[in-house]
């Protein structure tokens, strides 16, 4: 009889190696729509368009003062779209990749492989956490060049380690987003509107102070508007590290409350449909 | 239970425990519901290393559903899988799957690159990974397509792709869902003889399911045939036939003048009572005779024979596989 061995769950190394298998295979397919690809860095430079002619119709005094500097509107907004970059790459990306693979058929054939499902939620993002970060990067440093933005470049440490704190937030949402997605297929509705009122009230692309006071008292509890105004004070006011301690320490216990509850829903809808038998159902 | 006297006159229904111990695949008393529908009822089957276990059954009899429950995929309701002794979740590194259908694929990439990225999530590291990947593209015969993107290849050929990624890590168990059922007989045979291939040389424990009665015999070791989600038979290929009740013979009777009606109508005549008489439309000398119960072939023929019918050939109308089958489900219905 031939010998059937079997070895324990899989070391963290060893699935934290399969990480970079999901990074080349969504290289492949995005390199595979090669025309998609280079539109996409068109299509983004012409939103910085739009909100530049925007902003020459804006009136200054209407834009907040960040750090007790007066900020174009191009700033202010850039600075916004590049937080919601990172909050639709965190909200949307891990319940369409999901739905992708159920759409493909290879979801069953991901999870039929030794690999944990938080490796595979993990794997089908990553390509965009490096992705999304280094096309921004270029859109602000292209938009420097051209429009001679005022970012401050001392300012860059600070705005990486708030998003660090910020992304578990968002990470966890879009886990939960994951699960919805995985229990009713077609949870995109669901998360388009919690995307939608979170970037309503959050001062991404227009200052706050122009919602009605009730809702801009509200707004000062949303995570995005912390992170938007925290991101804002260093890459614009040049505020250095006081101020983003106490966006830090406001973040914090959100983001831990969030990737619980997305973890939790994530399992339960994994179990519910082992149970029920429709896992690659679409 | 109703039993025709037919069905009583074959050998007892073969639905025995299966030997648990030293078995790759174990599959004890499984039951799964599905909202109002039980989807399997009490199954148990053993598949031992080097073993290839049919599981035979038509549409909606619950094979999908036990090889997703042994891939880990679905939950039973009750009952115990193992894979190699341990529950499912826990071997899938023993584990290869051919799923059903033509959707397991990254179709932009190419095949290597998919094989290559299967492999890695088995633990290989990326040399490796390539290495074995070609090694299995050269094995299923698709050296000369590993650049060209899946969603070009053709339908064999992805089949036998999916092959070559459920062999890529050595399993030692090998869940094989419908892989030959859109495929051409050529296909076909060349899936059965690399999966064959692959259980004889690598001891490999193989569960292959199908409706295509016809594959089974030279190729399946053993055979459970599920019908509604339940076990109607479990046993040897050899002792599945012996379920067979062949009751309807094609026979060829050239050269009659009279129009193929009469020809029935008067043979129906000669048999006196032990069975009936009808034409087959594609073929002018041919005919069938289907037995009523308890009539002996030898006594029909020999009264057909007496009157003056030509008979030149007779043969089973079905494959005996197909009448064991038949005669099995039927007799489950009734």
């Amino acid at each position: 009889m031939t010998e059937l061995t079997y070895a324990a769950s899989p070391s963290r190394v060893r699935e934290l190696r399969k990480l970079s298998a999901f990074v080349r295979r969504d290289f492949l397919v995005l390199w595979s729509y090669r025309l998609s690809f280079l539109t996409s860095f068109v299509g983004l430079l012409g939103g910085a368009l739009i909100f530049y002619f925007v902003g020459k119709m804006v009136d200054p005094a209407a834009i907040p003062t960040v750090g007790g500097k007066h900020v174009t509107y191009l700033e202010f907004a850039v600075v916004g779209m590049t937080l919601g970059g990172f909050v639709h790459l965190g909200l949307e990306r891990v319940s369409a990749a999901l739905r992708n693979e159920q759409l493909m058929g290879t979801l069953e054939s991901l999870l039929t492989t030794p690999t944990s499902s938080q490796t595979v939620q993990v794997g089908s993002v990553l390509f965009d956490l490096i992705f999304i970060p280094v096309r921004m990067g270029l859109l602000l440093l292209m938009l420097a060049l051209v429009f001679g933005l005022g970012l401050d470049v001392g300012g860059v440490p600070q705005s990486l380690v708030l998003l660090a704190f910020f992304m578990p937030f968002v990470w966890g949402l879009g886990i939960l987003a994951a699960a919805i997605t995985l229990t009713f297929r077609r949870g995109a509705g669901v998360v388009g509107l919690a995307t939608g009122a979170l970037t309503l009230i959050s001062g991404l692309y227009f200052p706050l102070s122009l919602l009605p006071g009730w809702l801009e008292t509200v707004s000062a509890a949303n995570p995005l508007t912390i992170a938007a105004t925290g991101l804002r004070e260093a890459l614009l006011g040049g505020t250095g590290w006081d101020s983003v301690g106490g966006d830090i320490l406001l973040l914090t216990p959100l983001s831990i409350v969030s990737v619980i509850v997305g973890t939790l829903a994530f399992k339960l809808a994994l179990t519910r449909e082992r149970r029920l038998g429709t896992l690659g159902a679409y | 239970m109703a039993q025709t006297s037919a069905a009583a006159a074959a050998p007892a229904l073969t639905l025995v425990r299966p030997f648990l111990d030293r078995s790759a695949i174990e599959v004890d008393g499984v039951t799964k519901r599905f909202l109002q529908r039980d989807a399997l009822t009490d199954v148990s089957l053993a598949v031992t290393p080097g073993q290839v276990h049919a599981l035979l059954g038509p549409n909606g009899a619950g094979k999908t559903t036990l090889l997703r429950i042994l891939s880990g995929i679905v939950s039973p309701d009750s009952g115990r899988v193992a894979l190699a002794g341990v529950d499912p979740r826990s071997a899938r590194h023993l584990l290869g799957l051919v799923p059903a259908g033509d959707r397991s694929f990254y179709l932009r990439i190419s095949a290597l690159e998919n094989l290559v990225f299967f492999g890695r999530l088995h633990g290989l590291r990326r040399r490796d990974a390539v290495e074995r990947s070609r090694q299995a593209l050269a094995s299923v015969g698709l050296a000369g397509e590993e650049r060209k993107r899946v969603g070009l290849l053709s339908k064999g050929m992805q089949r036998r792709l999916a092959v070559a990624r459920a062999l890529l890590c050595e399993p030692q168990i090998l869940l094989v869902d419908e892989a030959t059922h859109d495929l051409d007989p050529e296909g076909a045979r060349a899936v059965r003889a690399l999966v064959a291939k692959a259980a004889r040389e690598r001891s490999i424990a193989v569960l292959w399911t199908t409706q295509r009665l016809e594959e089974i015999a030279g190729f399946a070791d053993r055979v459970t045939l599920l019908d509604t989600g339940r076990t109607r038979f479990c046993g040897s290929v050899d002792d599945l036939i012996a379920h067979s009740l062949v009751r309807r013979y094609v026979l060829t009777m050239p050269g009659l003048d009279e129009s193929r009606e009469i020809v029935a109508l008067r043979a129906s005549g000669a048999l006196a009572g032990r069975g009936d008489i009808g034409v087959v439309a594609s073929d002018r000398d041919r005919y069938v005779l289907e037995l009523r119960e308890q009539a002996v072939l030898g006594d029909a023929l020999a009264a057909l024979t007496a009157a003056g019918f030509p008979i030149v050939a007779c043969r089973p109308d079905r494959s005996e596989i197909e009448e064991a089958f038949i005669a099995l489900t039927r007799r489950e219905a009734e």
